[in-house]
């Protein structure tokens, strides 16, 4: 949001006209608010870049927001047409349409934006927004390579935006309940934390390369990426696959695992110094990322280790069943629990599955009733509401892009030792690979014309 | 027979015996490219992936001989020839591996010449994007005047962390057509260069 006085004529005229049908809905924050603030009674002027899957899901939770008078919904954006309309649809009346996201970052009207396009997208969608001033929110994982993490990092210290990047696990109710049983001791000193998922998929029905379907902006779906035609096992949904997009499984659910293993270990700010992934590989089709996973990360001072493990659904550990009465609207159902961590200590275990939408505790972190002078930690009163709460205090959120680059980093990291057969040793302080060069060259990749940092 | 007759007999004998062993050495390296390409080609999925994940070791031999399954009719044997190449590319990287790397980058050199398809030579553009060096830069400065390929070269000049590549993005810049010029400004800069005009476009709105 900006100060009154950056309001163009058009854009008062726009909103001072509108306002005759709907006050609450089209005055811009930014005109009551001060500067670089939103009002803390004011309405968040948000607009949603990516609109289709995921964002469409973000969609419908923003419009919740709208509906109890928090939030107005300015513009959707999306390069697929009928996503497009679609969500336009959903939006209903008042709401713009935009197939350019950058239309959306030069409209000084608009405090925030919510972001679900592909993962590639991540890194240059943060960082624009950042740069126009606007507070973000954008889905997991937060980035690609090492150096989106670095840049998204800088833009949002820069201009000061609130991001929060949708590793929801860490706002759900029992990860409140899981962090609490942790940091009071009772499994004792945690030295490893053992992530497990079940495998990537394999691409079971390979096609050629195509056309792009009518309304599909194929150039602008590919945006960074280097370009390759068109094909429709590359592309909604399914890039999660594919390494150079999505990254496999590890970056799509380890953004979640390891975000929730992150934050309760203490560990955000820190990283490994070393990683080692081995993998088998798909045996046919266009999707490359590895279908079974071994990945070890060495954390020292203070010293562990935190595995993450793509294993046959037969070896995943199993969930631990719910009475009906323990399942409620706050806590949903997990209809695959075939993720989550064991965290090992030496004076016992503790299990959680899920630590995405939904957060499954083990019973007896559920149980346990804190005693007096017992370690409190934040409970967050869930993930959209911590970051509009942090756009108008300037607070940071559960999930801020430093903690989150150093999320994607693992996963990042684990992808590259993966396709380079070999252990990397990685610099914290400095974010960087050491001693070897071709690693080194990959925690960047270039990016297509005009579509960069 | 004297002492420098029995030397130089010596020697020769040794000569003969390295030539016999280099030559078996490379009959049985030139197998290992051969089984490679033939297990590449099977019908069976099982087969054509364990032979592309086991190509790392074979190195620069095997780069020229890939390079024509990487377009053959069947997608998935084209598919695990490329994933071949890359893995001998993510192998030769490999620290310490300079004498190997240099051989395969050389041999990915010869292939961005116009008588490669243009897929494969945008591919070797990448592969030589992460181990390409001073010898890279030459072939690959050269895509910069080919409209198929001009985009990839960039990004792979850009990539490539030595001077070299920055003088050759520099004089690429100057040759350039006036619609590409901004997409070669956007390396320079990448790469710290200073460049007049042609101002950045992140941010402008073009759809």
């Amino acid at each position: 949001m900006k100060n009154s006085k950056e309001i163009n004529r058009r854009e008062f005229l726009t909103a001072a006209g509108a306002a005759a049908v709907s006050v609450p809905y089209l005055i811009p924050s930014g005109v009551l608010a001060a500067r670089g603030r939103v009002g803390a009674n004011e309405r968040i002027t948000t607009a949603h870049i990516g609109v289709g899957g995921r964002g469409r899901g973000l969609l419908r939770e923003v419009k919740k927001f709208r509906e109890a008078g928090s939030v107005n919904i300015a513009a959707v954006c999306d390069i697929d047409k009928e996503r497009l309309d679609r969500a336009v649809a959903e939006a209903g009346e008042g709401t713009d349409a935009y197939h350019d996201y950058r239309h959306i970052l030069l409209r000084k009207d608009i405090d925030a934006v919510v972001i679900g396009t592909p993962d590639h997208w991540h890194g240059l969608n943060v960082v624009h927004a950042a740069e126009t001033g606007k507070h973000i929110y954008c889905e997991k994982p937060a980035c690609c390579t090492i150096e989106e993490g670095k840049a998204m990092v800088a833009a949002a210290r820069k201009n000061k935006v609130a991001v929060q990047i949708g590793s929801q696990g860490r706002s759900q109710p029992e990860a409140y309940l899981a962090h609490r049983y942790l940091v009071n001791g009772n499994i004792g000193h945690i030295s490893r934390v053992d992530c497990f998922h079940y495998p990537s998929p394999e691409d079971k029905n390979p096609v050629p390369d195509s056309e792009p379907p009518a309304g599909l902006d194929w150039d602008m779906w590919l945006g960074p990426l280097r370009w390759r035609p068109y094909n429709q096992r590359y592309c909604h949904g399914v890039f999660r696959w594919l390494l150079e997009s999505g990254g496999g499984q590890i970056r799509d659910r380890g953004a979640h695992v390891m975000s929730c293993a992150m934050w309760w270990m203490g560990a955000d700010g820190t990283g490994p110094v070393t990683v080692e992934a081995t993998g088998t590989a798909p045996k046919q089709g266009l999707w490359d990322s590895a279908v079974l996973m071994d990945v070890t990360y060495t954390f020292k001072n203070p010293d562990w280790v935190m595995t993450w493990r793509q294993m046959p659904n037969d070896k995943l550990p199993k969930a631990e069943k719910r009475t009906p009465d323990e399942l409620n609207s706050e806590i949903r159902k997990i209809s695959r629990p075939g993720y989550g961590a064991i965290y090992r200590g030496d004076k016992g275990e503790f299990i959680h599955w899920g630590g995405d939408g939904g957060t499954w505790a083990e019973r007896k972190a559920r149980n346990w009733k804190p005693p007096a002078g017992a370690k409190d930690v934040y409970k967050s009163p869930g993930h959209f509401e911590d970051w509009f709460k942090c756009i108008k205090t300037g607070e940071k959120t559960i999930m801020n892009m430093e903690a989150a680059a150093g999320v994607a980093n693992l996963c990042v990291l684990g992808n590259l030792s993966y396709v380079l057969g070999r252990k990397l040793e990685w610099d914290q302080a400095k974010q960087t690979i050491v001693g070897d060069k071709q690693a080194e060259r990959m925690m960047s990749r270039p990016q297509r014309h005009p579509y960069h940092l | 027979m004297s002492t420098n007759h029995l030397k130089k007999a010596s020697l020769a004998a040794g000569a003969v015996a390295t030539v016999t062993t280099t030559a078996r050495a490379a009959r049985g390296r030139n197998r290992g490219v051969n089984r490679l390409i033939n297990k590449l080609k099977s019908s069976d999925a099982e087969t054509r992936t364990e032979a592309w994940q086991s190509a790392g070791d074979i190195g620069a031999l095997a780069v020229h001989p890939l390079a024509l399954v990487m377009t053959d009719d069947d997608l998935e044997v084209a598919r695990a020839a490329k994933r071949a190449m890359w893995k001998i590319v993510r192998h030769t990287g490999r620290p310490g591996a300079i004498r190997a790397r240099i051989a395969v980058v050389n041999k990915l050199c010869g292939l961005l010449g116009a008588d490669q398809p243009v897929s494969v030579r945008r591919e070797v553009l990448w592969m030589l994007s992460e181990i390409g060096g001073t010898r890279a830069i030459n072939p690959i400065a050269e895509l910069l005047s080919d409209e198929h390929l001009r985009e990839d070269a960039r990004m792979a000049l850009e990539r490539i962390p030595i001077k070299g590549a920055v003088q050759a993005l520099k004089a690429g810049f100057e040759k350039a057509p006036e619609q590409f010029k901004p997409n070669m400004a956007q390396s320079l800069r990448k790469r710290g260069v200073k460049v007049e005009g042609y101002p950045c476009q992140k941010l402008v709105p073009t759809k």
